[in-house]
């Protein structure tokens, strides 16, 4: 249960804020994704100091004990600046599971190191399909003795390279189970997989044999909640970019001249702008309502996180799409940031279920309302 | 009038309102109590002497000093209540205006009329002037007399909805011709009900004539009808026009979202043509749907914000989103009728409601400014971005060419 204030809301999003302003411009982005690690464990380091990363932890276990309304909110701030980092994977989805787990010794223990930015946890979720949902599954565990066994693929697994734990989505007899795995240990295969995106790493897992901590009491409900938090930390960060390519754009059509006027002067650029700003303001409101409702239990909390899932989607894509068409050639260099923000649009185009996906969920959940 | 405005609180704005009601209004019969149907003209002026008729407006004007929470918590009682005459503050276009821009002497002598069931339509667009609204043509000459004297009016309106039953026009027309374009029109509060007015209705394109054309033939105005300044007539236009697309921002979004049992028709229509598993469909029906869900998610947070701040550049988007959203629903109707959707008539219900709607739906993307100066609007007033050049912005308005 969420005790935290409007107030300390936005007091949270403003030093998160002033931290991102001050230590993730666009020439730290551009460091940290030459980086192996693909993002800055210094700027991570400070994240867990100003208690980010303790987000969705309760205050029990060291935590800020926030909901999804606070999550979206700094996912703006986060989107904004393209953030690099495993936040969603190890603050969100693996907080979230580790706090629905019913040994105290365990989550007590993984908690205290995710609060304190000790330990990054990477989620093997979904086979190669790429569906993120419990029927995506494609490892299987099997009990042996004391210990578990897993077998199995899984895909598209996040900042997997510089994760201290596995945290690995199991099919145990048709019942969704969640396992701890070490990296290093036997049986675990970790191989990279390019991405198109640089500010994304992706690896693919095989396990083969390999030794897994179940964490126990976390089920298939565990598992749709903690995804249904990073789909609509995904929607604030996706609402939080598409803002900010818009505000460049609308910057560069003031400023660049050509024929002797300002090319925002032209029809042809103000049609396209005003266009773009209904897609920025509906992102904005799918992603927010999605968090408001989720964070309430409301009803039509799945509705709507289906409803951002694409929403916020389709107008990143499109947004960042014209903001390059509209920029011109200079938007066409690796220099400009433009295209930075188009390749993480793409990247949220498939990640955690793709639109098409989130669309057909979306009218699902109207045909039974 | 009202009690202590502005330091009561929510609660109590409702627990009174709802008091006033039980002794004044009977929801049953849906008429004033006592009665036994319903007298409109007794009931509204019942209705705007207890300041619920327009609850935000000064309580020197008919009103209680309310902020925009408190109105809607009284909007939502009245609607509930099945009250006629409710919340003319937001929807009643002609008394907002004068209200707003008209001087007091123009307030005392109208308001009382115009908030009792009289009336206005709008006579803004003229054949020659649709987008292009500050070429309006139709003249207004002044004839000196007693109160004041009057201007003779000569000229054409058009798209005016419901001008028989409009007691007065909101009219703009043109007092100076030797200055440019937007220095020479003056806005008017017109009396409908006069020799030299031909109404005749418009035929359109979905069957209907809601719309008229309006010929005015040296028609008479009393000189202090105007609202705000002599050729000042622009500025109060902008004003009104904003309330308009305000109006047609929001009502369109009221479809889904609030009743949450209610499903939205068009997974009614696929259901009931069996193309609900139809994969591709399920793709646009869901889209067209979110389009409007979107839509109304926006709203909301306008909403809040004009509560917090007092205004929200997010409500003029509302106008451009609808066009797509009933656009949009008419293409999916069509495609889940499939080859149906060449029928028509009442044989073929779903097959007429489509074919209607796809006919329809260029009234909210041409109507109150079409999408393309919606767009104007929103890049240069929202955005910033700068005005579109005007070749004829600042000549004499006798020069510049008209067709």
């Amino acid at each position: 249960m969420t005790t935290i204030s409007a107030e300390e809301r936005i007091a949270m999003r403003d030093s998160f804020a002033r931290l991102l302003e001050q230590r993730a411009d666009e020439e730290a982005l551009r460091k940290a994704i030459d980086t192996d690690a693909g993002y800055d464990p210094a700027l991570w380091q400070e994240m867990a100091d100003m208690g980010i990363l303790s987000l969705l932890v309760d205050p029990e276990y060291g935590g800020i004990g926030g909901d999804a309304i606070l999550l979206e909110m700094l996912m703006e701030e986060a989107g904004s600046r393209l953030l690099c980092s495993p936040f969603i994977s190890t603050a969100v989805v693996a907080s979230s599971l580790t706090g629905a787990s019913t040994n105290d010794d365990m989550k007590s223990q993984i908690l205290s190191k995710i609060v304190a930015g000790q330990l990054t946890i990477a989620i093997a979720m979904t086979g190669e399909k790429g569906l993120w949902t419990t029927a995506g599954v494609d490892v299987t565990a099997r009990q042996n003795g004391d210990s578990w066994q897993l077998d199995g693929n899984a895909s598209f697994v996040m900042h997997a390279e510089t994760a201290g734990r596995i945290l690995v989505i199991a099919n145990v007899d048709n019942e969704i189970r969640a396992f701890l795995v070490a990296p290093d240990a036997p049986g675990v295969a970790l191989s990279t997989l390019k991405t198109n995106d640089p500010t994304l790493r992706l690896s693919q897992i095989t396990l083969s044999g390999a030794v897994g901590q179940l964490l126990e009491g976390v089920n298939g409900v565990a598992v749709d909640h903690a995804m249904n938090l990073a789909r609509i930390a995904l929607a604030g960060e996706q609402a939080g970019g598409v803002k900010r390519i818009f505000d460049i754009t609308i910057d560069y059509l003031q400023t660049r001249y050509q024929f002797g006027r300002q090319i925002g002067s032209y029809q042809a650029m103000k049609h396209m702008a005003a266009d773009m700003l209904v897609e920025v303001e509906s992102a904005t409101s799918a992603a927010r309502h999605a968090a408001e409702a989720f964070a309430k239990g409301s009803d039509e909390a799945q509705t709507l996180v289906n409803l951002a899932g694409f929403a916020c989607a389709d107008a990143y894509r499109d947004v960042t799409a014209q903001a390059i068409q509209m920029h011109g050639g200079i938007a066409y260099t690796w220099e400009h940031p433009a295209h930075l923000y188009w390749r993480r649009a793409r990247t949220g185009l498939w990640l955690f279920g793709s639109s098409d996906h989130h669309r057909d969920q979306y009218l699902t959940q109207l045909e039974a309302a | 009038m009202a009690s202590n405005p502005k330091e009561i609180s929510n609660e109590d704005v409702a627990i009174e309102l709802e008091a006033w009601l039980d002794a004044h209004w009977d929801s049953e019969k849906r008429c004033e109590k006592g009665k036994d149907k319903l007298d409109t003209k007794s009931w509204l002026t019942t209705l705007l002497e207890a300041g619920y008729a327009v609850p935000t407006w000064s309580s020197d004007w008919y009103g209680r000093d309310y902020n925009t929470k408190q109105a809607r918590i009284i909007e939502n009682i009245l609607k509930s209540r099945n009250v006629i005459g409710r919340s003319q503050d937001r929807f009643n276009l002609g008394a907002v205006t004068v209200y707003r821009m008209g001087s007091p002497e123009l307030k005392q002598e109208l308001l009382p009329k115009m908030l009792t069931g009289a009336f206005s339509c709008l006579l803004y667009s003229e054949p020659n002037a649709g987008s292009d609204l500050a070429g309006v043509r139709t003249k207004a000459e002044y004839v000196p007399g007693k109160d004041g004297g009057e201007y003779v009016v000569t000229g054409q309106k058009i798209w005016t909805s419901n001008a028989n039953e409009a007691t007065y026009g909101m009219l703009i027309a043109r007092t100076d011709w030797d200055v440019s374009k937007h220095s020479g029109i003056t806005f008017f509060i017109f009396p409908m009900k006069q020799d030299g007015v031909d109404i005749r209705p418009i035929n359109q394109i979905t069957g209907e004539s809601e719309f008229n054309e309006i010929f005015i033939n040296e028609a008479r105005i009393p000189a202090r009808y105007i609202v705000g300044e002599l050729n000042g007539g622009w500025k109060v236009l902008q004003t009104a026009l904003a309330y308009e697309r305000l109006i047609m921002g929001e009502g369109a979004t009221e479809r889904q979202g609030k009743d949450k049992s209610k499903v939205h028709p068009l997974v009614g229509l696929a259901r009931r043509h069996e193309k609900l598993n139809d994969p591709v469909l399920r793709q646009k029906i869901a889209q067209a749907v979110a389009y409007r869900h979107l839509n109304a998610l926006n709203m909301r947070r306008a909403k809040a914000e004009i509560i917090e701040n007092g205004s929200s550049s997010l409500m003029s988007l509302g106008k451009l989103a609808m066009s797509r959203v009933q656009h949009g629903e008419a293409r999916v109707a069509g495609e889940i009728l499939g080859p149906a959707g060449l029928f028509d008539g009442e044989a073929f219900p779903d097959s007429a409601d489509m074919n209607f709607d796809s006919a329809k739906s260029y009234m909210h993307s041409i109507g109150g400014g079409s999408d393309q100066i919606q767009r104007n609007i929103i890049s240069e007033r929202i955005l910033g971005l700068p005005r579109e050049m005007e070749v004829d912005r600042n000549m004499p308005f006798r020069d510049v060419k008209s067709g």
